[in-house]
């Protein structure tokens, strides 16, 4: 009986959405959830945002279908068909939305028919700062919540303005949060036949980006300053050196002063003895307990100069021997990955953590990250093509007319 | 004295009551998952090394600057609602301590480096053996099988890895580090979608399983579209400092003050106009568009400059223009919305006094998430969940200490 069926196997979720719904109904559709797009005529707005990929269709949105394959699609107005989104509703589990696709009117309205219709339903909203307040109202997009949440100060070189991670990253989290959320409250639906809203805030999602953010300034009265190359790690009151020029390209590396535990001791002898074997042995590297208690304490001069010595070391590497070695003998260093560097990574490719999907409408044949986790009992589902829009509205409303569940 | 141990059994409300936990997971990653579980009123045990705790309680911020092992806030944030023991688990005999734990529970959650739990015979397929319905969530940072696996490593690598770290900063500059281990905030959704997802099919058809989960890979379904850009035009899209393709306006402008930035986004003509009237400067920033984004962006700064920042936010929020403060830390514990919304909840802790912690990112209509209790000092309940959860008398608790498997 192992390996057979899916963890969400008979859930039925529709979704109403621009970024972060797709991305909430993205995660249901991939633990077996039967997730039904609800569109207007011609397909939703998401469909046509940058960037955009040529297809067999003209041009289609990236994030659209990267994030939109296995789903269903049922073009259908709810304002013009009142008792048609009624079935839909009363025959879901879950109905998930976002504040870039309907407005908080329109999303109330529809709740209202959707929940008198179902009350077991569980109603998902991402919306920038949730429920409950003025707030409610005020017009955010995604890099306005990057920066609401504490988390853009943080990013970007000290001569220039902080910058935004060039991802939309608030509304990616908000939509696996709300997939998460959605999946507790179904839980609580399951158990007690009571349905419910549950919202998501971006902003409170990016906080949770920061972790130990709010703390250090609570305890310490700190508040840590965005760096490139070299800044204060965690709480730090010393400036580390954190990206590394490689002979070819950049590593991700903290050598000392990290207050990581064993693991980064470890790591630094690894490098020291490996340093060595190249016949640089500087006093400097072995000055300080770089990696202990006291870490806390040494001067910024020497956090400098053992830095100088190691990136003179580094330097004469590629990227690729630096990885060889540090998986070998435990340095905690890592490629800071391109696109392409993540498309070949030899530990993505190992786990089969990229699937092939082949969408002869479309004329694409890809490979999409699709295995973000791996469940022994019920596998995340196969991938399947995007639908065109209104791609199931007959098979859909014809089987909910017949009272039968499509 | 606060009972804690009563509190989370006797009183617990919310979605996870009654579910039962045990929780070997350590650093970031795995305790925020436990402690989406916590907080929402399930009874969750944390286990620990007394040997090697939890490496986050070495790591800052300390209270009073003073580093110990229950004196962090970083360690603090991420446990709340949770009871805490500690164990001799280098000792085989550890396993007549947790036997009983493992069959007292309903998840299994950990988050070592993979080998860790075989070792101390605890994989899923021991785990199983003791508790067929057993769900186990298994997260590390590269996963559990692969040329990787056994690497030790941390949210800053995963974020390299992943291709966050990559996106982050100038185009003509080295990617600069986004703060936060950044693997470690993302994975977690992911894998409490997982973990619930497998609670729900347990439910229904009593089958337990194991979901394991690798942290980088749950990171890169960030870059989803990249990726599939990258195949369909073989263009590789990087970090783009304050370039965003699509809005007429974009960007991070200076404000009055020291360090002080607010972000303005307009994606709509409208917007643009709105703000452009706020700032009286409808004709110059006309002009400057039509220059381009740069000279746009600057004519913008120099306009912003001479404002407070909170001020020409709240300007910004009745013309309907989306505008965002950078927000510091000590910004984000006086935000009017997050503390509107409730986001922060104090917490008293008897080394570390009280503390703001952070609420979770949703909000349950009928069933509210509370956090209960502050963090767990190192072994705080050992005593009462040995006696009281899993049933061993005084006898048993000295034999224990004297084979040196309990402090």
């Amino acid at each position: 009986m192992s390996g057979t069926q899916s963890a969400l196997a008979g859930m039925k979720v529709l979704e109403i959405s621009a970024l972060a719904g797709s991305v909430c109904g993205r995660v249901l559709a991939d633990l077996g959830a039967e997730v039904i797009k609800l569109e207007p005529e011609g397909g939703e707005p998401f469909r046509r945002a940058l960037p955009l990929v040529p297809t067999a269709n003209g041009e289609e949105s990236a994030a659209w279908l990267a994030y939109n394959h296995g789903k269903r699609s049922v073009t259908l107005d709810p304002a013009a068909d009142e008792a048609g989104f009624a079935a839909l509703c009363a025959s879901a589990d879950i109905v998930v939305t976002d504040w870039e696709r309907l407005d908080l009117d329109t999303m109330d309205r529809l709740a209202g028919i959707a929940r008198r219709a179902n009350p077991a339903l569980v109603w998902c909203e991402v919306l920038p700062f949730g429920r409950g307040g003025p707030y409610e109202r005020y017009a955010a997009t995604d890099t306005v919540l990057q920066a609401l949440g504490g988390h853009l100060y943080l990013n970007g070189d000290v001569d220039r303005p902080p910058v935004r991670i060039s991802l939309p990253v608030g509304l990616i989290q908000g939509g696996v949060e709300a997939a998460s959320a959605a999946l507790m409250a179904y839980w609580h639906a399951l158990k007690t036949g009571e349905g419910q809203r549950v919202d998501v805030s971006v902003q409170a999602c990016i906080v949770w980006t920061l972790l130990n953010s709010t703390m250090a300034w609570q305890i310490l009265g700190l508040n840590e300053m965005r760096g490139g190359a070299i800044r204060k790690e965690r709480a730090n009151r010393f400036f580390t050196r954190l990206v590394w020029e490689t002979k070819d390209g950049y590593v991700f590396f903290g050598p000392v002063g990290g207050g990581g535990g064993s693991a980064r001791i470890k790591s630094y002898e690894a490098l020291v003895a490996w340093m060595a074997e190249d016949g640089i042995d500087d006093p400097i590297l072995k000055r300080h307990d770089w990696n202990g208690d006291g870490q806390f304490f040494i001067p910024q001069a020497d956090y400098d100069a053992v830095t100088e010595v190691i990136f003179g070391f580094i330097r004469t590497k590629t990227t690729e021997e630096l990885i060889a070695r540090a998986v070998r003998d435990r340095i905690l260093l890592a490629p800071i990955s391109s696109v392409a560097g993540v498309f070949d990574n030899p530990q993505f490719r190992a786990r089969g953590y990229f699937q092939p999907m082949e969408d002869p409408g479309r004329g694409l044949d890809v490979e999409l990250p699709a295995r973000w986790a791996n469940l022994s009992a019920t596998p995340l589902a196969a991938l399947r093509p995007a639908p065109s829009p209104g791609a199931d509205t007959a098979t859909i409303l014809s089987s909910l007319k017949q009272g039968a569940t499509p | 004295m606060n009972d804690a141990l009563t509190l989370v059994t006797t009183e617990a409300s919310g979605i996870f009551a009654g579910l039962k936990v045990a929780d070997f997971t350590w650093a970031a990653a795995g305790p925020i998952v436990t402690k989406q579980l916590a907080d929402n009123g399930a009874t969750v045990i944390k286990v620990e090394s007394f040997k090697h705790p939890d490496s986050i309680r070495l790591g800052g911020p300390f209270i009073d600057d003073k580093p110990g092992i229950n004196r962090s806030g970083f360690f603090a944030d991420f446990h709340s609602s949770k009871l805490g023991i500690s164990v001799d688990m280098s000792n085989p005999a550890a396993i007549e301590i947790i036997r009983p734990l493992i069959e007292w529970a309903d998840v299994v959650a950990e988050s070592f480096r993979p080998g860790v739990m075989k070792k101390w015979g605890l994989d899923y397929a021991s785990l199983k053996a003791i508790n067929p319905r057993i769900v186990m969530l298994s997260s590390s940072l590269y996963g559990a099988d692969g040329p990787w696996a056994r690497h030790p490593g941390y949210g800053a690598q995963g974020q390299a890895l992943a291709g966050v770290h990559g996106m982050t900063g100038w185009p003509d500059r080295p990617p600069a580090m986004p703060k936060g281990a950044y693997s470690d905030s993302v994975s977690p959704r992911y894998a409490l979608s997982a973990l619930v997802a497998a609670l729900i099919h347990r439910e229904k058809t009593g089958e337990g399983q194991h979901v394991e989960l690798s942290q980088i890979e749950a990171t890169a379904q960030l870059l989803a579209p990249e990726l599939l850009v990258y195949q369909v035009t073989g263009e590789e899209m990087t970090r783009a400092g304050d370039a965003k393709p699509g809005s007429v306006l974009h960007g991070v402008f200076p404000c009055q003050g020291e360090e002080r930035w607010i972000a303005i986004e307009a994606v709509t003509e409208a917007q643009f106009t709105a703000f452009a009237r706020l700032l009286e400067a409808e004709p110059a920033m006309t002009e400057a568009r039509s220059k381009g984004p740069e000279a746009l962006n600057a004519a913008v700064a120099a306009l912003t400059a001479p404002h407070d920042a909170f001020a020409l936010m709240a300007e910004c929020r009745a013309a309907g223009v989306p505008a965002g403060v950078a927000n510091k830390a000590s910004d984000l514990l006086e935000d009017e919305v997050l503390n509107a919304h409730h986001h922060f909840w104090p917490l008293d802790h008897a080394e570390m006094g009280r503390l703001n912690y952070n609420g979770p990112a949703y909000r349950f209509e009928k069933t509210p998430s509370a956090l209960r209790f502050a963090s767990p000092r190192l072994g705080e309940h050992t005593e009462a969940v040995m006696t009281r959860v899993l049933g061993f008398g005084q006898d048993d608790i000295a034999r224990f200490k004297a084979e040196g498997l309990l402090q």
